[in-house]
């Protein structure tokens, strides 16, 4: 193992990161206190299990920011990185390992221990197309070549879907086209890819009439109050009660058991809520920083796999950060898909964290060879071309 | 830059849904996060002119359950059950029940049991105040006050009218709550007071009233009429003194389960049913008479004027025939006091024939018949009056002492009263003011002139007929020693299925005193006498106990002797 202690990555990664995540700890604690209360006597109960959470997820963001991300280029540890989670996708569907809630099975219960796959899934693959791709950077521009990586991106979205998770689905499809933009894809074979997938839309949405329902639901959310327009109205409440400044901390009316989701999908609308305009702006802001840092330690990687790979952390991060907001916030129809860093969720957060770890590795090893070879700098130019 | 740009499009949306739309959004939200409980409003009280009072109320509460709210279900039931006297099984089922969330455990309970439940203090129990009206004079003036609902609406007369006045606006208690109604801790509970309702004060003299009351009673167990009514009206301002039926019921137990019943007993028979007059309607011929003779219309008969002594008269080819057989000689030889004094119908017919369709439906309009009085109670009948276009010559024969034309009590005691207090005909009410407790008037009903009927001279004239009616006339059973009553006579057989009813009259009177400067007016109306029948007999006599009645009540002085 390489160590790379010596010289210092992108810091403000870290810090941002673990302020965010403690932060998230604060606003579940306040988003769930009285429905853990009302409903498992423990006002702590979330909040505890976030706790932990946000324990295990500095570790490992440290451990994986020691580590010599480099290895995970190997062809043996590409592999395990796409396998394992789609292994773990499969046991979903394993009645006993399986856990269903709301009418979707997305999580896998080994001892006391909750899992949610899909989020692995969303690294495995990050890990894997970026390896594939930055090794066969020729063979990306034949449709051939190509194949790899949607066919282990199609694969963990089929599985995805029929949990059925609509949201994720659509982060990693989203996901899978902006790698393979980055990894240097024809702009034919790129249309080739997302007319079909444009096509799907209206398909997917037919196929479970709840989207459809959702749909319209978005359209005028009071025309059925009590049903689909439900959660999106009670989360317009939230934020309009928060005006400019907020209700205040700990001050949410929604929380009481009115927005459903409180503590996890929809933890902005109380956050808004409690602390206003200004309490999102700040957020909004810091989060917005930390994705800038990510794209600039992947425009300043030195080879391509770690552009692709820090590319891709940061794309998994951002793409979720914004859809919860237009979510939380009624400018797309409602999905469950929770806020990275702050949302109740422990799959979530420790590998969040781990990813921004390995994103820190990325800047550390950029700035170790700045520090070692000023003749990089013509080399990672041409990635920050392409 | 795409990233930015979304941030942008981010920082837009927020702004616009927590800054731009958040008054609307917060506007709705309010009434998720609140349950409230209701403040009754008091009701407003109704008294007489005097302030005795008809109509209050006492103090009740109501105990609701917030089923979400109650911990423990069982013990609440069980203590609900025994302080209030309830099936503690039904309480635990109502409790237990998913559907309702808000549950109303009893209603109109009294402060006693309210202040034990409250020492025992359970979770998810409220209660709030209510009113239960009370009528302190039970059966008194029933069918003019009317009575209230449950929900303390007023469903019939005075209660009616003016249950907007009466009503108040209820006020809230506002109780910050979750999604299903438990309370927040540490919230408090926001107050929104009541408006108490405005209090009504009547025309009505309850003295006056109560003598009214009990002469029908009187005539009532004297001649078992199907029914009885009396107005008395203030003949100077049309202000109703006092307002009777018979048979009346008490206000506190209204028999609201057989809705026949109470559709008979609660009928203002005086203002909302029609009846033919008869013979008090010759006021009104009379009256017409008088006022054309003095503006020296050919047609009009003067006061000296000695009508043919005929029993009948021809019109139309019908034949008209007097009430009586002119045997006796009384009907021979009259001038028009005489025929008033006998009532004698084929001179009253000679003035309707002389005067015209056009002179005659003049006066009918003035005086109001064929149109509501405006009289402040619901349901005012309009009475029957021919179209004067479809109005034939024996039509206008018997209209001339009231007959082929239906009136209600109202309108003849307004019509009466305007034909002899100088030819002024007010809008009659019977309510004077509305005010709260701290004495604020909100509305005064003034005394408002619609029209003018006849001359003042005429009127006196009419008065001194009607006074001679009571001294040597009909109305014989009305004179009082000492005092000058003037009145009219009315018998009026009873139509059904559009054949004279044999042995079924209404029985009426209507008169006034003192007859130079009148104030008082009774209408007697006494329908299905049994045993007598004419007017003279059965309705004169309770005029001239109430009269008598009101003398004393009033210490009124004889008049001066002429």
């Amino acid at each position: 193992m390489r160590r790379t202690n010596k010289v210092y990555g992108d810091v403000s990664i870290l810090i941002l990161t673990a302020f965010l995540a403690a932060f998230g700890v604060l606003a579940v604690y306040s988003a769930s206190r009285y429905v853990a209360q009302t409903q498992y006597g423990d006002e702590w109960y979330f909040v505890k299990k976030q706790a932990i959470g946000f324990v295990f997820g500095v570790a490992a963001m440290l451990f994986c920011g020691r580590l010599d991300y480099q290895k995970l280029i190997g062809k043996k540890a590409r592999w395990i990185a796409l396998v394992v989670p789609i292994i773990l996708l499969g046991l979903v569907f394993v009645p006993g390992l399986g856990k269903t809630n709301y009418g979707a099975t997305r999580w896998i219960g080994i001892g006391g221990v909750t899992i949610q796959p899909s989020e692995l899934a969303k690294y495995g693959f990050v890990i894997f197309s970026s390896a594939y791709m930055s090794e066969n950077m020729e063979k990306i521009r034949t449709f051939k070549g190509v194949l790899p990586v949607l066919i282990a991106g199609g694969v963990i979205c089929l599985l995805i879907i029929i949990e059925p998770n609509m949201s994720v689905t659509m982060c990693v499809g989203l996901l899978m086209l902006a790698m393979l933009f980055l990894g240097g894809m024809k702009m034919k074979h790129f249309l080739w890819i997302f007319i079909p997938v444009l096509l799907a839309v209206p398909v997917l949405i037919i196929a479970e009439p709840y989207r459809l329902s959702r749909l319209s639901a978005f359209l005028d959310p009071w025309e059925n109050p009590r049903g689909e327009g439900y959660q999106l109205i009670q989360s317009l409440y939230a934020l309009g009660n928060g005006g400019w400044f907020g209700a205040g901390l700990f001050k949410s009316r929604q929380k009481y058991r009115f927005l459903p989701f409180a503590e996890s999908d929809f933890i902005l609308s109380i956050i808004g809520e409690e602390l206003g305009f200004l309490g999102i702006f700040m957020l909004f802001s810091i989060s917005a920083f930390l994705i800038f840092r990510g794209i600039k330690t992947a425009a300043s990687a030195d080879d391509f796999f770690s552009f692709l790979l820090a590319a891709g952390i940061t794309l998994v991060y951002g793409i979720q950060t914004v859809i919860n907001a237009l979510v939380v916030s009624g400018s797309i129809p409602p999905t469950g898909l929770p806020l990275p860093l702050i949302s109740s969720g422990n799959t979530s957060l420790i590998i969040t964290m781990a990813s921004m770890g390995v994103l820190y590795s990325v800047s550390a090893r950029n700035n170790m060879k700045k520090k070692g070879n000023e003749k990089v700098r013509t080399k990672r130019n041409r990635f920050f071309i392409q | 830059m795409a990233v930015t740009f979304l941030f942008c499009f981010l920082f837009g949306r927020f702004l616009y849904v927590q800054v731009i739309w958040s008054e609307e959004l917060n506007y709705r939200a309010l009434d998720q996060w609140t349950r409230e409980l209701p403040i009754v409003a008091q009701r407003g009280k109704i008294t007489d002119c005097n302030g005795v009072v008809l109509a209050d109320n006492t103090t009740a509460y109501t105990v609701y359950a917030r089923a979400n709210a109650v911990l423990d279900k069982e013990k609440t039931s069980v203590v609900l059950a025994q302080t209030l006297g309830l099936d503690n099984q039904k309480v635990y089922e109502k409790l237990t029940k998913k559907k309702a969330s808000e549950i109303t455990v009893a209603k109109k309970v009294g402060k006693e049991l309210i202040e034990n439940l409250s020492a025992t203090s359970l979770d998810g129990v409220y209660y709030s105040r209510d009113n239960i009206r009370r009528y302190p004079k039970n059966n008194a003036l029933c069918q003019v006050l009317g009575f209230t609902s449950s929900d303390n609406i007023g469903t019939t007369g005075i209660e009616k009218y003016y249950d907007e006045y009466l009503s108040g606006k209820n006020g809230e208690l506002l109780y910050e709550t979750d999604l299903v109604g438990i309370d927040l801790k540490g919230s408090v509970a926001t107050y929104l007071p009541a408006e108490d309702g405005y209090n009504v004060e009547l025309t009505v003299d309850y003295g006056i009233q109560e003598i009214v009351e009990s002469a029908l009673e009187k005539v009532a167990v004297e001649y078992t009429p199907t029914s009885a009514e009396c107005i008395v009206l203030d003949v100077n301002t049309f202000e109703i003194l006092a307002l009777a039926s018979y048979p009346s019921y008490d206000l506190n137990d209204v028999p609201r389960n057989d809705m026949e019943l109470l559709n008979k007993l609660t009928r203002n028979g005086v203002v909302c049913d029609i009846y033919e007059p008869g013979s008090t309607f010759k006021i009104v011929t009379s009256a017409a008479n008088i006022e054309e003779y003095l503006k020296g219309n050919k047609a009009a008969f003067s006061t000296n004027y000695v009508f043919p002594s005929s029993r009948t008269r021809a019109v139309d080819g019908t034949t008209v025939k007097c009430w009586s057989n002119h045997a006796n000689g009384k009907h021979c030889n009259q001038t028009l006091a005489q025929a008033l004094n006998n009532s004698c119908n084929p001179c009253f017919t000679d003035i309707a024939l002389s005067l015209g369709t056009n002179t005659f439906y003049d006066y009918l309009s003035a005086f109001g018949f064929g149109k509501r009085t405006g009289i402040d109670y619901g349901g005012e009948s309009y009475g029957l009056l021919l179209p004067q276009t479809a109005v034939r010559g024996c039509d206008l024969a018997r209209i001339g002492f009231g007959q082929t034309i239906a009136v209600s009590g109202i309108q003849l005691a307004c019509a009466t009263a305007s034909a002899i207090n100088g030819g002024y005909y007010y809008t009659p009410r019977l309510v004077k003011r509305i005010y709260a407790d701290d004495g604020y008037v909100l509305k005064e009903n003034e005394a408002t002139l619609k029209n003018r009927t006849i001359s003042e001279q005429a009127s006196k004239i009419l008065a001194e007929m009607l006074e001679g009616v009571i001294k040597e006339g009909s109305g014989k059973k009305a004179y009082i020693e000492g005092y000058r009553v003037g009145g009219k006579t009315g018998t009026a057989q009873k139509y059904e299925n559009g054949r004279i009813a044999a042995g079924k009259y209404v029985s009426s009177f209507v008169g006034f005193f003192p007859t130079d400067k009148p104030k008082y007016l009774a209408l007697v109306i006494v329908d299905e006498p049994k045993g007598a029948y004419y007017g003279s007999v059965v309705a004169a006599p309770v005029a001239g106990e109430i009269f008598q009645g009101i003398i004393s009540l009033k210490n009124i002085s004889p008049s001066k002797t002429e």
